[in-house]
């Protein structure tokens, strides 16, 4: 997406369409990637309505999290130069949660590992990193190292926190909850950010068919999944990658190391309550490498692996 | 000695053709007269593996695949190892 | 400098087993300066090949040993593997308004439909060409063809795997025999072939003279059954396997025409008989406007046998330290296909930092008789069609570079990229309901290949 022009969200618009199976679908932009809330309704308007509350949450953590924001509570903590940051309340449970992936991925899950961007660019040319390029900016990483104290954040100078891992799967959280709080008897709807989703109930006469993306990226899905209640996420890398001399490197980095892992599966899809779950036991278990499905098997996960 | 070079593929008739290899089998035929050739200690040159007409027999296994499988004409070069059902 | 009587006779032998490329002949990196056991030799080669637009993508592997046995005998063997997958155009043509289709396995045209209403997907994109691992393929489905798109199915995949092998030995001194035999399996092909081959050196070993014989029999067993030629697109009646069997006999003499120059050339005529036919591809029909009635296609056919005729000849001139190889081959055949290819390597030797080598390849054929682009409905039906873009007139253009460094004493490393370019033109004067569409797209494909080779 780098390159493109994302029109900032002022100028954004919510158009609606229909889907099979009586549902109507209000799509957007948000977080740098094509969002759809899906409402069971044959009414356009009233799809618009119930949708709205989503977008509006959507693009709210966007303006809060997105690390391209001069403004955003990301980009403050960022620009901190070592200084502590006062942080609210939901971006320290968020901290949170990233302390806990990063725990229970040995590691391997890091928000502060964004600055390797600066040495990998996955244009599908053939440019690989110098190793002390790798090296230098693999020393500005450590999740160990941000500083926490209640209600503060010191990110060190020349490190960097990079939510993009998590903000999307939580942002379908937050929409689903946002658009059921509007009624008693809300509608069933699935809120799919960039390829997450999260389904609040099965649509009145059958569950929500869910395509998993064939490796070709054409319209006819790999599988199809049907879904009642709860969460999707798929993590994947195959469609940004560096090719030099037969070998293809993935774009997802081993923050332990600075290079791509290795053997990693075309995608992983995860199931789980929640989409926040959901997205970052696909991540780390892609970023498993060889072992993503081991990994998975072992914590009892429902998932699907293309490799 | 005048050899035809067809102007436009595929539109040229037969027989330019068959003048072309008429000469070149002539050619080739004084040869096995023993009027063409060298002397044993000329091959010096011809002696490099690279001198070899498949000297890249996995280049040209490649090669071969790739075009029978995209091209209407296929073999004139040697027996491959096998047919393929690609085309 | 004089090589001694067994190197030289070496030397030509190999050049006359070149005369069969593939399997026959091996070729050694390193030419022995003395006489005793002569090196065993292990060639391998990784091919990516990927087409632009969402098309073919292929990996291949293939490992070869060459082991000399003695008393100027040698066996050789090969072993394939290939994985290939993509999008494969099924012969119909571009149309103005969408058009659906479905892959091979499906039994009418109307499959279970895969509904959907969303899709869960992997984030990011853009990037790279497009590339498929070919796992997970997509079977009995519907697809739609967007208005404008040459129609592609994109369940098309395939694995081979093809393993040969053969025996050389001298007849006295002046001649040699080879015999090889061959198998490949693919999903919806098999194939076994034996071949033998005899050569004679004349003329002080400045002349070799061959013959050699190739019988092949496949059998076809389609993905999804064997349509009936002719017959309409929906109709789902289909059979089962095929057999097409195939003999080609060939002729050819080398000859080293200077210290610097040899010249081969060589004849070749193949018979094939049998299920010669594509059982995937169709031909749109079309109303005397030009313009296609949904659902209005037919299963191609195609002879039962062909007959074709090729010609080659191939040169290498060695400069002192660089080599240029230039060839010409011409082929005819029963189906009326006319192809001629001219192809030119130049190695330039860089000396120890080793060698690159260009290469161009220019490729021309004509339409087979019975291609044609589409079909009037009203017209009457033809015995043999075919809409397949590979009989249709074309040319095709190589531009690639090779890159190849010894290491050590036993051992080369090489590297090679190429670019293939099909271009053709559709037909001279479309009818109203075909103008403005692009008929043959033509195509556009890169390869890049890494290989090793081993001498013991």
């Amino acid at each position: 997406m780098a390159g493109a022009r994302i029109p900032p969200i002022e100028e954004r618009s919510i158009s609606i369409e229909e889907r099979p199976g009586g549902v109507q679908a209000a799509c957007f932009l948000a977080m740098g990637c094509p969002c759809e809330i899906l409402v069971a309704s044959k009414d356009a308007a009233v799809a618009l309505h119930w949708a709205q509350a989503g977008v509006a949450e959507a693009w709210r953590i966007e303006r809060k999290f997105s690390r391209y924001r001069a403004d955003s509570a990301v980009a403050a903590c960022n620009a901190s130069a070592g200084q502590a940051v006062v942080i609210d309340a939901e971006t320290e449970r968020l901290l949170d949660y990233a302390a806990h992936c990063h725990e229970l991925s040995g590691g391997l899950f890091d928000i502060t590992s964004g600055v390797l961007r600066g040495a990998w660019h996955f244009d599908g040319s053939d440019r690989l990193p110098s190793a002390t390029a790798v090296e230098q900016l693999r020393a500005r990483i450590g999740f160990s190292r941000l500083v926490r104290t209640r209600g503060t954040l010191t990110v060190p100078a020349g490190m960097e926190i990079d939510l993009g891992g998590i903000a999307k799967e939580y942002a379908v959280d937050r929409a689903l909850e946002a658009m059921a709080a509007l009624d008693q008897t809300p509608p069933a709807f699935l809120v799919n950010f960039g390829g997450d989703l999260r389904a609040s109930g099965p649509l009145p006469a059958a569950p929500w068919k869910v395509g998993v993306e064939a490796p070709a990226r054409g319209p006819v899905p790999a599988l199809v999944l049907e879904l009642g209640r709860g969460a999707l996420a798929t993590s994947g890398d195959t469609h940004r990658y560096l090719l030099r001399e037969g070998k293809r490197y993935g774009h997802i980095l081993d923050p332990r190391t600075g290079w791509p892992v290795e053997n990693a599966p075309h995608s992983v899809t995860v199931a789980a309550a929640t989409c926040i779950e959901a997205g970052t036991l696909s991540t780390i278990a892609l970023l498993h490498g060889a072992a993503a499905e081991s990994f998975l098997e072992e914590l009892g996960v429902t998932y699907w692996c293309l490799r | 000695m005048q050899i035809d070079a067809p102007a436009v593929a595929g539109r040229s008739r037969m027989i330019p053709r068959l003048r072309l290899f008429a000469v070149v089998g002539a050619a080739l035929l004084l040869g096995a007269c023993g009027l063409v050739g060298v002397k044993p200690w000329e091959r010096d040159l011809m002696a490099k593996p690279e001198m070899l007409l498949d000297a890249a027999p996995i280049d040209s296994a490649m090669d071969d695949h790739v075009y029978f499988s995209k091209e209407a004409a296929s073999g004139g070069k040697g027996f491959g190892g096998g047919g393929c059902g690609c085309n | 400098m004089q090589l001694k009587p067994r190197a030289r006779r070496q030397q030509l032998a190999l050049a006359a087993l070149a005369l069969f490329g593939g399997s026959a002949a091996q070729a050694q990196s390193d030419l022995p300066a003395t006489e005793g056991n002569q090196p065993a030799v292990i060639d391998t080669g990784f091919l990516w090949y990927q087409e632009s637009n969402n098309r073919i993508t292929d990996a291949e592997v293939i490992v070869s040993a060459h082991q000399p046995l003695g008393g100027d005998t040698a066996w050789n063997g090969r072993l394939t593997i290939d994985a290939v997958c993509g999008g494969s155009p099924i012969g119909a043509l571009p149309s103005k308004s969408s058009q659906s289709f479905v892959t091979p396995t499906a039994t009418s045209l109307n499959p279970p439909v895969v509904v959907t209403q969303t899709t869960t997907s992997a984030s990011g994109g853009g990037g790279g060409l497009g590339v498929n691992l070919c796992t997970n393929p997509v079977q009995n489905q519907k697809y739609i063809v967007a208005p404008g798109q040459l129609p592609i199915d994109q369940s098309f995949h395939d694995q081979r795997i093809a393993l040969s092998g053969g025996y050389e030995a001298p007849i006295g001194t002046q001649s040699k025999f080879s015999a090889g035999a061959a198998l490949s399996h693919e999903l919806d092909f098999f194939s076994t072939s034996i071949n033998g081959l005899l050569s004679r050196d004349f003329n002080n070993r400045n002349t070799t003279l061959a013959a050699g014989l190739n019988l092949e029999a496949d059998k076809i067993s389609p993905v999804g059954g064997t349509p009936v030629p002719l017959s309409p697109y929906g109709a789902f009646e289909k059979g089962g396997n095929r057999n097409k069997n195939l003999q080609d006999a060939l002729l050819g003499v080398t000859q080293v025409v200077t210290r610097r120059w040899i010249t081969q050339a060589n004849v070749s005529y193949e018979h094939s008989s049998g299920y010669q036919t594509d059982p995937y591809k169709i031909v749109t029909q079309v109303d005397a406007l030009g313009n296609d009635a949904a659902g209005m296609y037919l299963y191609e056919s195609r002879p039962q046998t062909r007959n074709r005729l090729a010609l080659f000849w191939d040169n290498k001139y060695a400069f002192d330290n660089d080599v240029l190889q230039a060839s010409y081959r011409r082929t005819q055949d029963s189906w009326g296909v006319h192809t001629d290819t001219f192809e030119m390597h130049y190695r330039l030797s860089l000396g120890d930092y080793g060698y690159f080598e260009p290469h161009a390849r220019e490729y021309r054929q004509s339409a087979a008789d019975f291609f044609r682009f589409f079909l009037f409905q009203t017209a009457a039906q033809p015995a043999y069609v075919s809409a397949d873009p590979r009989l249709a007139a074309f040319t095709g253009q190589t531009f690639g570079l090779k890159y190849g460094l010894a290491l050590g004493k036993d051992g080369e490393f090489d590297v090679r990229a190429e670019r293939y370019t099909q271009r053709g033109a559709g037909p001279a004067n479309p009818p109203p309901g075909l103008q403005g569409l692009d008929l043959y797209p033509g195509m556009q494909a890169y390869l890049l290949q890494v290989g090793l080779r081993f001498t013991f």
